[in-house]
Order: C-alpha cells, then structure tokens, then sequence
C-alpha cells in the first residue's frame, strides 16, 4: 500500500469532506485502487454525498462486529474509474452519532487498536493504493485513531482568524506529538491570494502558524456556490471534469502521490520556505 | 566551556530524577517481571498523545499490536530492541501496559 492519508481540520466547513470525495475519485481514475472511509461519526455526509444506500457502517467496524470489507460499496463501475473504488459510510442516523458520542474508554481501546490495523488489513486484503480518511474536526477520538493510523496527515485550514488559531493549537498538542507527516492545504481562498505578493503573504502568516509544509492553496469557486463546494451536492472529478477545481484536485493528487513515494525529493521540497506552487 | 558543563549537569539531573522516579514506581509495583496483579490505566489515543514524545511512537505500535514483546515492537518502529524494552517498561510503570514472562520472552499487553 503506498498510504494512508487522513484529512483533518480544527473546524467544520472547511472542505475537507468535498476534498476526500474528490481526491478519492481522482486516484481511481487514474486507475488506482483506493478506498475512502468516513470517519465524521459526528456528523456523517458522504452517503449524502455518493447517494448510495446500505446497511452497513463502519461504526459497526469499529465496534468488531463486522468486518471491513463487507462494509465496502464499490462505486468503480459507477463512476467509470480504472481503478476500483470502495467506500465505508459512517452511520447518518440520530441513535447512530448518539451511540458514537457515549462510548466508554474500554471501547476507545479496541476503536484505536482495530483503527491502527487499518492499514494491514486495506492493504493485505483488499488490495488498496491508497486509503483516504475523511475525520471528524477538532479532537474527536475517532479522528485521533486515524490520524494514529495514518501516513499522512492533510491539515485543510481556511485562512480566518478562529480556523488559524485553533490549527496552531493542533498543530502543536497533537500532530507534532504524533510524529506524523503532516501537510497544510488551504481551502476556499481568495483567488488574487494564491499567487504573487498576495501567496507570499499568506505563506508569511502560515509560518507564524506553524513549520508544515504547505500541500497547496485551493482558491474559492465562489461562481459555483458556497453550498455546492462545501454542502456535498456534487462529486466535481465525476460529473465536472473540466471544471478549475477538479483540475484542482488532480494536481493535489499528483501532489499527494509524491508525498507518499518514498525518497520523493519533491516530497520534501514542498516546504513554505520555497515559491513552488503546487496549485 | 563552563555554561556547557553547567548546563549538561543540570541535564543529567533531571534525567537521574526521572530514573529514580521510574525505579520509585517500578518497586511499588514489585518489580517483577510479572505485572499481573497491578491495575493499568486506559490507553486509548488520548492516554498515547500525552505521553513524553519518546514514548508515543512505542505505544501506538504496542496499542496495534494489542501485545507483544520488545523485540516485535523494535520490528516495526525500527528501533534498538534494547531501547524498546526500556520504554515498555516505562509503560508498564507508568501504569498503561502489563507485561508477563511467556517461556524464555517477556510479553507486554494492553489488559482486557
């Protein structure tokens, strides 16, 4: 398996869901094998999302009653990727997100071992390239599991002033004592930002923020509709694919590939301290 | 020159503090090789990110693993076995791990 990549934020709203759809999709049809896993217990949306329906969710994964692979519904004949396409929901129902909110610390335990066997299992079993976990913000133990679990971790921040604070807290108390790689990808900015004086500015204020190297800037498709990005109406890499923002996601996708090569010089390269400009 | 050696004393106190510490616990608790009868605390992701820096990447191996010995958690953090034997212990001080002697290895687990 070339990785996991679990998509954090310290608040909601910012893209990260819309983001693991489209990356998800993106890698598969390219012909990778990926699977995208819904791990907002807190407020699950990507059955929304993919329309799909099922009787499965991986809460039920995590509580060791079933197992992963059955959970999986394969989209790749759906969306017409080369690669195979397997996506686990997170139970949308009130007593669903009830019963995750009131676990006790016995189960965390089992969550957080079944959560670190992730990896072992998508790989060994189910063939995967890559796995694409979509968290619930802030510091959710569900979120915490998979950051665990991961080998990458893409921090999607919006550049506002609570969003800013807040990911320096993150930053600082949970993914540098994870020691995991981890990347920021800033969503939803204003377009004259993301190049010129306007990019080095932003850079300066991510430094302040922290030493993480910088995925990339996505601008805000605000033509399209805040609700359409954001609110999960739309997969863009299926049904837009000559829109700016799924090109936008191909190109955090080549990105996302050469973090997860080993040795990649790029990988490393990608710091704030340079002017690349991934996109 | 002599900065340098006050400040590497000052060091090495802490880290003498912190052994005496850890033998502290680790008689309280019998020292055996066997830590059956004491009572661990939960280890869950939360437990893991507050623990010092050198001990996390230890633990979330040994959380995976659910139980193992130094030698199985040294294959996967690419680490000394001698080191990991050392932060297990830590653990299982610390409260968060059993260990228990398995014919000639000692095997340290997250209790049920």
């Amino acid at each position: 398996m070339k990785g996991l990549v679990a998509l954090h934020s310290y608040k909601g709203g910012t893209g990260k869901t819309s983001i693991s759809a489209n990356l998800a999709v993106t890698l598969a049809q390219r012909g990778r094998s990926v699977c995208l896993l819904d791990f907002d217990f807190r407020a699950p949306s990507l059955q929304t999302l993919f329309k799909a329906e099922t009787d499965c969710w991986l809460n039920e994964y995590l509580d060791g009653k079933r197992e992963l692979d059955s959970c999986f519904i394969d989209f790749s004949k759906t969306f017409n990727t080369r690669g195979s396409l397997k996506v686990g929901f997170a139970n949308p129902s009130l007593k669903g997100i009830r019963e995750m909110m009131t676990k006790d610390r016995k189960w965390e335990i089992k969550a957080l071992h079944r959560s670190l066997e992730l990896k072992t299992y998508l790989s060994e079993k189910v063939g995967a390239d890559y796995a694409i976990i979509d968290t619930s913000p802030g510091v959710h133990f569900s979120s915490m599991n998979a950051m665990a679990a991961s080998d990458l971790i893409v921090l999607v921040m919006k550049m506002d002033d609570f969003d800013t604070a807040g990911t320096k807290e993150l930053v600082e108390g949970l993914y540098d004592v994870l020691g995991k790689r981890t990347t920021i990808l800033v969503n939803r900015i204003a377009n004259d930002l993301t190049t010129g004086q306007g990019r080095i500015g932003v850079m300066r204020e991510l430094s302040k923020l922290s030493k993480l190297p910088v995925l990339g800037m996505i601008p805000c498709y605000c033509d399209l509709g805040d609700h359409e990005l954001s609110g999960g109406r739309l997969i863009y890499a299926v049904e837009k694919p000559e829109h700016d923002f799924t090109k936008t996601m191909r190109t955090l996708a080549d990105d996302v590939e050469k973090y997860l090569t080993p040795n990649s010089a790029s990988a490393s390269s990608t710091s704030q301290g340079d002017d690349r400009t991934p996109f | 020159m002599l900065k340098e050696i006050n400040a590497g004393i000052g060091d090495l106190g802490k880290k003498l503090d912190r052994l005496i510490e850890l033998q502290h616990k680790h008689s309280l608790k019998g020292g055996s090789e066997d830590s059956e009868s004491a009572t661990t605390l939960p280890f869950d992701v939360d437990s893991i990110v507050s623990l010092p820096d050198h001990l996390t990447k230890t633990a979330v191996v040994i959380a995976k693993l659910e139980k193992g010995t130094a030698l199985d958690v040294s294959k996967e953090t690419g680490r000394a076995r001698a080191a990991e034997s050392d932060y297990l212990n830590q653990l299982v001080s610390m409260g968060y791990l059993k260990k228990k002697r398995s014919m000639r290895k000692v095997v340290f687990y997250i209790e049920e």
